[in-house]
Formats: C-alpha cells, sequence, structure tokens
C-alpha cells in the first residue's frame, strides 16, 4: 500500500529541484509521468557516470515514468495538454521565460487546467528579476545565507561553502515543495463538486533557506540580536567540532558539567584536564579554554579509532560520534535495522543500493518499486 | 473563543504537538503555516526550553518567539493521570499528533501508537527522534550537529584538505521538521481514501543523509567514497567562492563556455581567456587552482553585490555570498514578505521568516504570533473538550491544568 495511490503527477522539471519534489512524490506511491526533451533530461547527462549511464539520473527518477516530448511542437504541447488534463498536478522548475515561451506560466496553467495543483520551484520565487532566475546551486545556497556561515567558525580569509555534494538547495527546497503539493492535493480531494480544485505554489528556494535558520536569524530580524557581517553569525560557541582520529574524524558536542566529568573519565582523567573548572562549559566557556581544551584533546582523540571510541563515549552519556563516510552508512546497525538503505535492480548498475526517507511509515511504506526509467519508456502514456 | 482560522489547504486539519526545541515545533510550524489547526501541550512546570533560554519572560522568550507563529498553546500537567486524561480528550479530537520528546517517554505515558489507536482509532503519529523510536542504537539521544555527523553528511561539508566540519552547527533539526510535517500529509491522504492512520517513525539522522542521497547512490554504483571537496564541482569551472572588498564574497559557477568568456568580459581578464591553461573545460578543470587563484586576484579588490550584478547581466551566475545582516536588509527579501508582520503580544507587531511558499487562490494566512503560555486553555477545554467552567476552574486551581 502507498500513500499517494491514484494521484497522478506531470513533471517538466529539468533540475534537481522539481526532479527531487516529484521523486518524493513517486516514492510515496504517486504515479509520475516524467517530460523529458528530446535527447532526455539535462541531468541523464550529469555524472557520475557508469557504463554511460548517470547515477544522479539514477538516484532523482526513483518510481517515475519517461514520455519525450518536445514542448516547442505544437502536437507534443497539446500531448501535455492531455496528459495534464488528467493528472491531479503539475511540477515545474524553469524560469519565467521558458514558463511564459512554453505557455507553462501560472496563468496560462490556470486558465487552461483549473483543477490542477500547479507548483513551481525558482531561485528567489515568481517576480524576481530576470537575470536572478537561471542560477547554479552554488549561488543559491551564497544568496540563502547558508554558505557565507559554514562551517561554524570559518574565519574571513575562507571561502564560504557549497554545501554537501552539489544540490543540497535543490534538495530543501524540494521538501517544502512536495508539502505543499501534497497540502494542496488534499484540499483538491475535499473540494466541493463543482469547484475548481487547482492552485499556484510558488516556492523560493533562498526562502527555504531563509526559513530553515528561523529560530537564529529572525531573532536578528526582531532586533532581539544585531546582524552582523561575521561568519561566526549563525554559530553558538562552545568547543563542539569535529576532529581528526586515527581511522577517520569524530564529532563532539557538550554543554554541561556531567559531558565535562564523563569525558574526563574516558580520557583517564589526564592532568591537563584537571586545570579546567568543572563546570567550565556552562560558567567559564570562553575562546581560551575552548582553544586549550582542543589543543589537548585533538592529541589524544587522533590515537583512538573513531567507532569504538564513540560506542563508548555514547555508553558514558558524551555526544561524541562518528563522522560517518559513505561507506559506513550501510554497514551501520541502525540504518540496517531501519531498512534505509533499499536494494534493487537497475538495467545498467546491477543490483544498488538507494538511499531512501527518514520517515518509517507503517501503513504505507515508501519503496523503490522500479529504476528510473529509460528516455521515452511509457511514451504510450503521451498518446 | 473560537479561533479564527488562517484558511489554506490545510484548513480542517487539527495537529496536537508534544514537542521542544527545533525539530518537533518546527514541523507544526510547518502545517500551521499551511493552514492546520496545531496545538502545542504545554506546562509550566515542563517547559519547553525554547520559552526559557535567556531567562527571560516566558511569554517574550525571542528563540520561542521566532519559531511558534500560529500555534495554539494549551497548559496541561502530563505528569497527572488527570492531565494525561486530559491530553487523551485532546488526542480523540485531532488529526495528527506529533511528538519528539525522549525515547519511550510517550510510551511510558501510555500514548504509544498502540495506545493512541484505541483512543482515536485513524490517528495519525508522529515520532521524531534522533535514530527513530527503536533498533539497537534508538536509546541514543543527542544534538543536532551529532545527526549531521552520523548522517554522512558532515563528511562532505569542509575546505578542500582539511577536517570535513560540516555544515554551520545549527544546521539539520529543521529539515527534520520538514520531513516530519511531509509525511503528515502523505499519511493524510492515504487516512482520506481508506480511513486508515497509522504510525510514523522519523530519525532525525536520516533526515540528513536524505539530503546527501545523490552522492551515497553515486557510492553504490561507482564504489568510489565521496570526500569533503570545499566547493568543487567535477563539470563546471570555475566554481567557488572569490574574495571581495572588506569581508565580501562572490560566488560565481561558470557553467558553459559562454559563461567562461562572458567571466573573463567583465573581469577585463583578456589573458585569462588567451591562457592555454584554461583553454577548455577539462584544462580549466585540472589547473583550476591556479584559476581559483587568478580569479581571486581580480576579484578582490571589487564590491561583491555590485560584481555580482555585472556578471548576471553579463550572464554568468553569479551572487554576493549574504551575511546576517546583507539578508536582515535585503529590499528584495522584504518586499516579497520573505519577511513578514506578526501580533506580539508586547509590543503589538514582530517581524518573522514567513513560509518559503505562496499558494494562490485560498492560500494561508500567516499572520499571529507565538502564543501566550496557556493562551488557548479556554478554546480548548471549553469549546474543544466541552468542559464547564467551574471544572476548568477546578483543573486549574489543582494544577492539572499549569
Amino acid at each position: 500500500m502507498t500513500a499517494l495511490k491514484g494521484i497522478t503527477i506531470v513533471e517538466v522539471a529539468e533540475r534537481p529541484a522539481g526532479e527531487y519534489t516529484a521523486k518524493l512524490l513517486a516514492d510515496f506511491g504517486a504515479e509520475v509521468i516524467k517530460v523529458e526533451r528530446p535527447g532526455g533530461a539535462p541531468t541523464r547527462h550529469m555524472g557520475p557516470f557508469r557504463d554511460g549511464e548517470s547515477a544522479l539520473f539514477g538516484y532523482l527518477n526513483t518510481n517515475k515514468k519517461s514520455v519525450v516530448l518536445d514542448l516547442d511542437d505544437a502536437g507534443d504541447r497539446a500531448r501535455l495538454d492531455s496528459l495534464l488534463a488528467r493528472a491531479n498536478g503539475l511540477i515545474d522548475d524553469h524560469d519565467e521565460a521558458w514558463t511564459a515561451a512554453h505557455r507553462l506560466a501560472p496563468d496560462d496553467v490556470s486558465a487552461a487546467h483549473p483543477h490542477l495543483v500547479h507548483c513551481i520551484v525558482s531561485h528567489f520565487g515568481q517576480g524576481a528579476p530576470h537575470e536572478w532566475q537561471k542560477l547554479q546551486p552554488i549561488n543559491v545556497i551564497n544568496a540563502g545565507g547558508w554558505a557565507y556561515h559554514s562551517p561554524s567558525e570559518t574565519t574571513h580569509d575562507k571561502p564560504p561553502l557549497k554545501g554537501a555534494g552539489r544540490f543540497l538547495p535543490d534538495y530543501e527546497a524540494g521538501i517544502d515543495a512536495a508539502m505543499c503539493v501534497l497540502a494542496s492535493l488534499l484540499r483538491q480531494r475535499r473540494i466541493e463538486p463543482g469547484k475548481p480544485g487547482g492552485q499556484f505554489i510558488d516556492i523560493s528556494e533562498v526562502e527555504v533557506q531563509l526559513n530553515r535558520i528561523d529560530c537564529v536569524l529572525d531573532r536578528m530580524l526582531a532586533g532581539d540580536v544585531e546582524p552582523s557581517d561575521e561568519r561566526t553569525a549563525y554559530d553558538m560557541g562552545g568547543p563542539g567540532t569535529s576532529f581528526a582520529c586515527r581511522d577517520g574524524h569524530i564529532y563532539i558536542f557538550m554543554t554541561t558539567k556531567g559531558h565535562w566529568n564523563a569525558l574526563r573519565a574516558l580520557m583517564g582523567d589526564p592532568e591537563w584536564a584537571r586545570a579546567f573548572r568543572e563546570d567550565w562549559l556552562e560558567f567559564d566557556c570562553t575562546q581560551a579554554n575552548v582553544d586549550l581544551f582542543r589543543r589537548h584533546f585533538t592529541q589524544w582523540i587522533a590515537q583512538q579509532e573513531k567507532i569504538a571510541i564513540t560506542e563508548a563515549a555514547q555508553k558514558a552519556g558524551i555526544a561524541m560520534v562518528p563522522v560517518s563516510t559513505a561507506a559506513d552508512l550501510p554497514r551501520n546497525e541502525q540504518f540496517a535495522h531501519r531498512g534505509f538503505f533499499q536494494e534493487a535492480e537497475h538495467p545498467v548498475f546491477g543490483k544498488v543500493s538507494y538511499p531512501t526517507v527518514s520517515y518509517r511509515m507503517s501503513a504505507t511504506p515508501v519503496r523503490i518499486v522500479s529504476p528510473a526509467p529509460a528516455l521515452g519508456a511509457d511514451q504510450e502514456a503521451a498518446r | 473563543m473560537p479561533v479564527p482560522s488562517p484558511g489554506g489547504p490545510l484548513s480542517g486539519i487539527r495537529v496536537l504537538e508534544i514537542t521542544k526545541v527545533w525539530a518537533g515545533p518546527y514541523a507544526g510550524k510547518l502545517l500551521a503555516h499551511l493552514g492546520a489547526e496545531v496545538i502545542k501541550v504545554e506546562s509550566a512546570t515542563n517547559l519547553d526550553e525554547m520559552r526559557a533560554y535567556g531567562g527571560v519572560d516566558i511569554n517574550a522568550a525571542p528563540y520561542f518567539l521566532s519559531i511558534n507563529q500560529e500555534i495554539l498553546s494549551v497548559q496541561v500537567n502530563m505528569k497527572t493521570a488527570e492531565g494525561l486524561d486530559l491530553v487523551r480528550q485532546m488526542i480523540a479530537r485531532s488529526d495528527i499528533v506529533i511528538d519528539n520528546i525522549r525515547p519511550g517517554a510517550m510510551e511510558r505515558s501510555h500514548l504509544g501508537y498502540d495506545d493512541l489507536r484505541k483512543i482515536k482509532p485513524d490517528i495519525i503519529q508522529c515520532s521524531i527522534k534522533m535514530w527513530g523510536n527503536e533498533g539497537p542504537l534508538g536509546y541514543q539521544t543527542g544534538y543536532a550537529p551529532c545527526f549531521a555527523s552520523l548522517s554522512g553528511l558532515t563528511a562532505l561539508v569542509g575546505h578542500e584538505g582539511e577536517t570535513p566540519k560540516g555544515m554551520n552547527i545549527r544546521y539539520g533539526d529543521s529539515t527534520s521538521g520538514a520531513c516530519a510535517a511531509l509525511a503528515c500529509i502523505a499519511a493524510l491522504h492515504h487516512r482520506e481514501r481508506t480511513g486508515e492512520g497509522q504510525f510514523i517513525d522519523l530519525s532525525a539522522v536520516e533526515s540528513m543523509t536524505s539530503l546527501v542521497g545523490d552522492s551515497l547512490f553515486a557510492y553504490s554504483v561507482t564504489g568510489q567514497v565521496p570526500q569533503s571537496d570545499g566547493n568543487f564541482h567535477p563539470e563546471i569551472c570555475p566554481h567557488g567562492a572569490y574574495p571581495c572588498q572588506m569581508t565580501g564574497w562572490i560566488s560565481i559557477a561558470a557553467a558553459t563556455e559562454e559563461h567562461w568568456q562572458a567571466l573573463c568580459r567583465v573581469l577585463a581578464a583578456d589573458d585569462l581567456a588567451a591562457d592555454p591553461r584554461f583553454a577548455t573545460l577539462a584544462l580549466r578543470l585540472e589547473n583550476r587552482r591556479a584559476l581559483d587563484a587568478e580569479i581571486a586576484e581580480l576579484t578582490a579588490h571589487q564590491d561583491a553585490a555590485d560584481l555580482a550584478d555585472q556578471l548576471r547581466q553579463a550572464g554568468v551566475p553569479a551572487f554576493k555570498s549574504m551575511s546576517s545582516i546583507d539578508l536582515c536588509s535585503d529590499d528584495y527579501l522584504w518586499g516579497r514578505q520573505a519577511y513578514r508582520m506578526v501580533t506580539d503580544h508586547r509590543s503589538g507587531s514582530r517581524p518573522i521568516i514567513g513560509p518559503s511558499w505562496r499558494i494562490s487562490p485560498d492560500g494561508p494566512n500567516v499572520a499571529r504570533g507565538a502564543p501566550l503560555l496557556g493562551e488557548h486553555n479556554d478554546y480548548v477545554y471549553r469549546e474543544l473538550l466541552g468542559l464547564p467552567q467551574e471544572q476548568l476552574d477546578d483543573l486549574i486551581a489543582r494544577k492539572v491544568v499549569d
């Protein structure tokens, strides 16, 4: 059983932002018909590749169908209208010049298909200056503030970072977009007969980033805290950070006397640790103390192995954890227990392991039922 | 006494949240900002820490005000049997129950999914925990940066050649809340179609992992373990952040040959355009450190916002790296209502960070600020539960409602 059985979504998106939005819906069991340009979606041509096949495309398009339509061709554009006439939702992520040129601007869609939930994910929302509308994810995460403030404690001489992987702002926006589409589809189910059930949803990738830092940035907006050009403006202080250990990295987070006493015991109560007040984390957490702690701790932790020492730390009540790599995760007992990775056959890759979702649903579990489609594999859907 | 509905697509859905700090309240906020009626169960003797941070008035605590707009607050002491019974009565009138309290705490209060189902057979319960609700590591608790480290995300974020420090320490909690809200609405669809509720067991660690899904899938396909890589992009070069005047930085991504040529034009760098080391994308990638250094020299004395504007006008993807003061003073964001005013009990109004969405027609209205502790006791006890005033007065006197 799937949560979205009976829902049909058409995807004309051509960036990870919109493709991920539709993937989330497809993985919930919606029928997602991906409309690809002749030659295939741009992400089919983005690496990494194996045997000529894109792993990125393979990830972003699980459980979807593929039809090829040339939306510059009148016949194919009419075929899109036929698809939309029987769909519940439409997902797009193009700039406004493109949507206008293809009669897919919000007003065009609501006029032609008043029943449709229509979502456009864009960098800055509808109405942004034209030249702001075709950026790359690195520009978007810099525009949204997370780059400037990541990692914590970065000094002014080091560059802001793009975040994990290539598409972090796209994925964050995809969550909000999928959420709004589902909310609107629920309204569509409940609307009085005879009333149009369609809505337009305008998602701003930058505003998703602002919303995710609400309890820090809003206090600045409201004047509770001064905003600044400091790279540390989102930070919270304290000694928590990553450290190199013998076979990788660990992360430690400490805020209380209990944490400190437990760590001291774990380290065998070294001489240097006695220089600290027992409650220094709460009442004497100066930069000098943080620096002193880190200097000594760096030497000690460098001799430890990440799994053994973090397991011992957890048992002692210390929030010390491994910095997991992609290779660590499939071996992690908790990930295995929850079935986060699902093995499935891919026609080119063979048996591969798909990362899935963080929500285990008792009645409608998310399943990878079909791999990303071959180009035009479901062309009959558009006839 | 009735609470005005903000409208929106989730109108008519009632959510009870037993949540603290950030991830759980954030899930509630997103549902409220889509029009659901979200009731936060609170207690003066067991406060959401966000009401206490800074040691200020619990009804005017900045952290709390910045998250909990459009939320209703009801007081109940869940450490009493009577209090728990009142919570059960609220659950009987709710569609969704969200919690992010310690592993096992809901079950100990007889508020586990099996208990809730007996109260309301089609209830949707969403439990947000570090590692999910059970399993070999389910007993552990931690903090957002720990989740990010465990998730595989932190390992991918760092300056090249350095210990991966991960995203900013604040990253993670809110995203877990967003994943929870998403799953709750999916569950509403299933209930709408079949009449069946369900239990949603959310792992905050996995919420972070799901954001690096393409990197993990690529590892499964290619066998290559992805590393933290600064601002490197395997198919775009230059691709990075470059220093500007003062503390400014500019992000630039030359995704095509035209972008590269236009970048050189705007930077008045004919020599770069003609340099054989940078003649093709493959060569630029091979020599990217030298290229980044050359570009940094050309950007260092420019104003980040002005240069970004010139580059965008020339068709090159570029944007200033926005600091907190840039964000707070940005005319475009204010003009688009990315920030908006809500009611505030102390000063009349307060700016908040609005939702990332605009929905039309019949979009939700976000106008009410965060609630006073127990602001909606009357609505919940008198109207929703139908208790007589004398009974409510008695519950308050005996601190069952506290």
